[in-house]
């Protein structure tokens, strides 16, 4: 399979001082769902940001489709930002807006700022957000603010708000931590179905073991900013668990 | 760090700190003893015994300076139990004091000169809406109705005369004839009395000015201030020099067009412009953007960063990013802001006008100056009706928007 993302040797050393990834080396393959486990405070969050320069790496290269994002900016950055679509464990939506209007906002990346501010009116662009609506279940919410939305639409608005952007790569942050084990489970649902069918490769950080199981094609562990575990969910046994988690830990079984 | 490390910077800075606690102690016995017992010293000497002083008082151990920098080296005695203490104490009387005789605090005056502010308390009790005045006509009449000689010459020395308010034409009358020709004229005289709303309209067209003057001065500020703001919220700036230069040069200027008073600016425009609503509107205009800059730009520095870092990552442009992730954040709080603002605006532009800003202040002004307490009587009301509607209409829309 064809290598998607190749990350080298990187580093990020916040500002504060703290270390927080020290050398990851990561080859993603087209097609992937890859999961993220660690501790909180592993780097989990931080490795995921670099890659959408959402945080500046300290050191180190990271190849999407032959370029270096590291050394990218202005325009190129967000030609190859608006193929990598984001989820956030806090769905980050903008609440006083429509769900329509949160879908169309991954558009923005492909119009330049006159064709951004009519949007909602273009019938191209607002028949494209409907179907990415549609497609996780959300139509007849369209014009419902978010805020006003559960927890669970509002992450499905925000996959579909990633849709929009028509992503190769698709980063969720703990995409299902704020939400009850069932919707957790429906959310996921939709990421694994885009995965499939729509080919987009998800690197995704969760912390529980029974979902990576589910959905996760490759687990990638991390420890105090470093790989520590790399390989397939099944591998993953009560030993590995405890080097992951720390020998105190205990498997907690969801569904 | 160890707090009680000596070390010379530190023995100096509260040695400076009991030289001034003791110059300002000083300074009051002396401005105390100066007004009540005549004294006159010099200058010098003041200075030389604050210096003695400060100087035993630091070498007792028992020193405020040397509390504050050396907390190790005072006994654990209960406060009241240090000479540092009681002087506190006593400088904190002495200030009272001091500042009782500087304000020219009395008492005495406050209860029994109240008769002083009769006038403006019959204005406020009878404001004038309707004039009243007699003219040629109007004695005219009262001949037809067979009013006596000598009460229409006596009426003749007052035609022209114009009187803010019935109860005062009235006194008027009542002061000229003798009682019984009182009782019995009074009605036909005060029905030929020609009537007027000079004051009325009057004072209504300079209302309408000042409710204009601060609508425009909101209304104009609103663009510049809104620009501002974005350059002035340090989360959207970025962390280079220039940046950091101009979030900084904004924050400045805007404090310190701010923290001068509107009143301040209305002076200097009044020169600069000329007395007049044009002088007033840009007094508050320059305030405004000053005080709405800074308000809108704290609302920018609280806002979701959760849904700015999700627009960003899907490679949308600074600007568009400002248009879909922070504008819809920030929307009813500047609205609610804008028309506090404007309230604001309505009370100050009164204010202004009094230092040639123009409006119904200025009209104030002159009526006092006149001594026409009725018609300041009247000015004052039409001032409360306008403040008290604009903070009951601003206190209903930034409920509304609140719940946005
Ligand atoms: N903005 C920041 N400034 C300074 N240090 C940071 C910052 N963000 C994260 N860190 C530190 O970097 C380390 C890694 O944090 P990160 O958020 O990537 O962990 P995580 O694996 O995502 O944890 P969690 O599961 O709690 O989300 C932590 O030690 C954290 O304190
Ligand atoms: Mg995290």
């Amino acid at each position: 399979m064809n290598s998607l993302l190749n990350i080298n040797d990187l580093h990020k050393i916040y500002d504060s001082g703290t270390h927080a990834l020290r050398g990851i080396n990561l080859d993603v393959k087209e097609g992937e769902f890859l999961i993220l486990l660690g501790l909180s405070g592993s780097g989990k969050s931080t490795l995921l940001r670099c890659i959408n320069r959402l945080i500046e790496p300290t050191s180190g290269e990271i190849i999407f489709q032959k370029r270096n994002i590291v050394k990218t900016s202005g325009k190129a950055l967000r030609t190859i930002r608006r193929q990598i679509g984001m989820i956030f464990q806090q769905f980050n939506l903008i609440k006083n807006l429509s769900a329509l209007t949160n879908v169309l906002t991954g558009k923005l990346g492909y119009v330049n700022l006159v064709h951004s501010l009519g949007m909602t009116k273009i019938k191209e662009d607002v028949i494209t957000a409907e179907k990415n609506l549609d497609r996780v279940g959300l139509l007849e919410f369209k014009s419902q603010k978010t805020r006003n939305l559960s927890g669970g639409q509002q992450q499905r608005v925000a996959i579909a708000r990633a849709l929009m952007q028509n992503p190769r790569l698709i980063l969720a942050d703990e995409p299902v931590a704020s939400l009850d084990p069932a919707t957790a489970d429906s959310v996921m649902k939709y990421l694994g179905e885009l995965n499939k069918n729509d080919n987009i490769t998800v690197i995704c950080s969760l912390h529980f073991l029974s979902l990576a199981r589910k959905y996760g094609t490759r687990v990638v562990a991390l420890k105090d900013g470093q790989i520590v575990f790399d390989g397939s969910p099944r591998e993953i046994d009560e030993r590995k668990f405890k080097d992951i988690y720390g020998e105190e830990a205990e498997e907690v079984e969801i569904r | 760090m160890k707090k009680d490390e000596i070390n010379i910077k530190s023995a100096l800075q509260g040695l400076v700190i009991d030289l001034l606690f003791w110059s300002y102690l000083w300074g009051c016995l002396y401005y105390l003893a100066h007004n009540w017992l005549g004294l006159i010293l010099n200058y010098k000497y003041l200075i030389m015994l604050a210096m003695f002083s400060s100087g035993l008082f630091y070498l007792t151990g028992d020193s405020i300076g040397r509390k504050y920098f050396f907390p190790s080296h005072l006994t654990s005695r209960k406060w009241f139990k240090t000479l540092w203490g009681w002087l506190i104490i006593f400088s904190l009387l002495i200030t009272f004091v001091v500042g009782w005789d500087i304000v020219e605090i009395n008492p005495y005056k406050f209860f029994t000169k109240f008769k002083n502010a009769g006038g403006i308390t019959s204005g406020i009790f009878d404001p004038s809406i309707i004039g009243y005045e007699l003219q040629t006509e109007s004695l005219e009449k009262l001949a037809e109705q067979n009013l006596p000689e000598e009460i229409i010459e006596e009426l003749k020395k007052i035609s022209g005369r114009k009187y803010t308010t019935r109860k005062v034409f009235s006194r008027e009358l009542e002061k000229r004839l003798d009682p019984a020709a009182y009782d019995k004229y009074k009605q036909p005289i005060l029905k030929s009395a020609i009537k007027n709303t000079e004051m009325l309209n009057k004072a209504l067209t300079t209302l309408a000015e000042t409710i204009f003057l601060a609508l425009l001065a909101t209304v104009l500020a609103i663009p510049l201030a809104f620009i501002l703001s974005f350059f002035a919220a340090r989360n959207l700036m970025p962390k280079t020099f220039l940046g950091n230069t101009i979030y900084v040069l904004i924050r400045t200027v805007a404090t310190i067009f701010r923290s001068i008073e509107a009143i301040v600016w209305a002076i200097i425009f009044s020169v600069w412009v000329g007395i007049g609503p044009f002088a007033g509107m840009l007094a508050l205009m320059i305030h405004s953007v000053a005080a709405l800059t800074k308000l809108y730009s704290e609302q920018i520095e609280n806002i979701d960063s959760g849904p700015v870092e999700a627009v960003r990552a899907t490679g949308a442009s600074t600007l568009q990013i400002w248009i879909f992730a922070v504008i819809p954040q920030i929307i009813s709080p500047y609205l609610a802001f804008t028309i506090y603002r404007w309230d604001i605006n309505v009370r100050m532009a009164t204010i202004v006008g009094f230092v040639g800003g123009g409006g119904i202040g200025l009209l104030l002004l002159q009526q006092q100056q006149l001594l026409r307490w009725h018609n300041v009587g009247l000015i004052i009301w039409l001032i409360a009706a306008v403040v008290w509607s604009m903070d009951m209409i601003s206190a209903k829309v930034r409920a509304k928007l609140s719940e946005m």
